[in-house]
């Protein structure tokens, strides 16, 4: 995939390229947030291959409504959300099979501006998570969703384990950094 | 996914600074209430062309009807044992080494999809010792006899029984075989 050459650039500049027919920075605004928007397909509809389509879908839309992104009206991130979270929801009443909506917790159903705030959360850690190097993401992917310990974690990658530990500390000041708004 | 959140003390130590803890504690919070992220299969490598998706409606409705009737695990798993319309009792695929690896075997048992829809599995390898590179192995989805998806690495117990979870975000259908090669390398040492 061609990657901008610019990667500091924001999500509201690239989505203001992508509406003058950019598209390396379509590009990288689906590197960005490719996975996020599967995992929030996913939550909607539970079903991997309606997932996967729906999230191409959801950036066939982005591509197309880019032209109507105010930045003066806030960040990019809501904007995609809002984008994709519609283009995903249009999708499902044209194909109304019984939507998955994934429990969000223990407990299960919870209430709808529970789910929404939820749903947001996720959308803005994954997306976090497209900024960690190489080197740092899988210490974080097998800390907090394979359940291994540091030192298994060691073991696993082949690394020392003050590597591991390093890589994990500063993986998770990376994330603080991305996600300040959330954290504030 | 794991049930066990995390110890935040394990990962990032006792020695820092308050304010600096108190920083990623949140972070660790959101990352335990965020859950996995899918792994994006091969399918979606690359982003839409706009105006060429007209076909995805009908290709969507095909799968859906297939996972309401079938579900979807015993779909995937049927087509990739190469059963066609049986998709009964497969939940295992039985695995034989060969060429340097003649003596090893291996069992990949796949299991419902996760929350993220990624395919958690589990491969049980026997008599595969580390090999004398040091590197780790690789397990692929094959098709066409090519290597065309990987599944994750493992380093192999040096006496040769390696017990090993690991995830596949592909649609399973879409292969034909297993394989364990040494990464970097094309040689099969276990296949289906």
């Amino acid at each position: 995939m061609v990657r901008v050459q610019e990667p500091e650039l924001t999500d509201g500049q690239l989505i203001a390229r992508v509406a003058q027919g950019d598209r390396p920075a379509f590009e990288e605004l689906y590197r960005r947030y490719a996975r996020a928007v599967l995992g929030l397909a996913l939550r909607r509809l539970g079903d991997r291959g309606r997932a996967e389509d729906a999230a191409q879908e959801a950036f066939v839309a982005i591509w197309r409504s880019a032209r109507t992104y105010d930045p003066a009206r806030g960040r990019g991130a809501p904007w995609l959300y809002a984008v994709a979270r519609n283009a995903i929801t249009d999708g499902l009443r044209r194909t109304p099979e019984p939507a998955a909506e994934l429990a969000d917790g223990p407990g299960g159903d919870p209430d709808p501006a529970d789910r929404a705030e939820s749903s947001w959360t996720a959308w803005q850690v994954h997306r976090a998570l497209e900024v960690l190097p190489e080197h740092e993401r899988p210490v974080i992917e097998l800390a907090y969703w394979r359940g291994l310990s540091q030192s298994e974690i060691s073991e696993r990658l082949g690394i020392p384990l003050g590597t591991v530990k390093t890589r994990t500390r500063s993986a998770l000041a990376r994330l603080a950094d991305a996600l300040e708004e959330e954290l504030e | 996914m794991s049930g066990r959140p995390p110890d935040f003390d394990e990962l990032v130590g006792t020695d820092l600074a308050p304010p600096e803890r108190d920083r990623l504690q949140r972070v660790h919070d959101l990352l335990v209430a965020a859950g996995p992220p899918p792994e994006l299969p091969s399918e979606l490598d690359e982003p839409p062309r706009p105006g060429t998706v007209h076909a995805l409606p009908a290709r969507r409705l095909r799968l859906v009807a297939l996972a309401a009737a079938l579900g979807v695990l015993v779909f995937a798993v049927g087509y990739l044992a190469g059963g066609g319309p049986d998709y009964e009792t497969f939940d295992s695929v039985a695995m034989s080494g060969a060429g340097t690896a003649e003596d090893a075997s291996a069992t990949i048992e796949v299991f419902d999809a996760d929350a993220a829809g990624n395919w958690p599995m589990e491969i049980r390898v026997t008599g595969l010792t580390p090999p004398a590179s040091g590197k780790p192995y690789e397990v692929w989805l094959t098709r066409d006899g090519e290597l065309a998806a990987l599944c994750g690495s493992f380093l192999a117990e040096p006496d040769g029984t390696t017990v090993v979870p690991m995830n596949a975000p592909y649609r399973l259908r879409d292969f034909d075989g297993w394989v364990v090669v040494e990464e970097g390398s094309t040689t099969v040492l276990l296949t289906t």
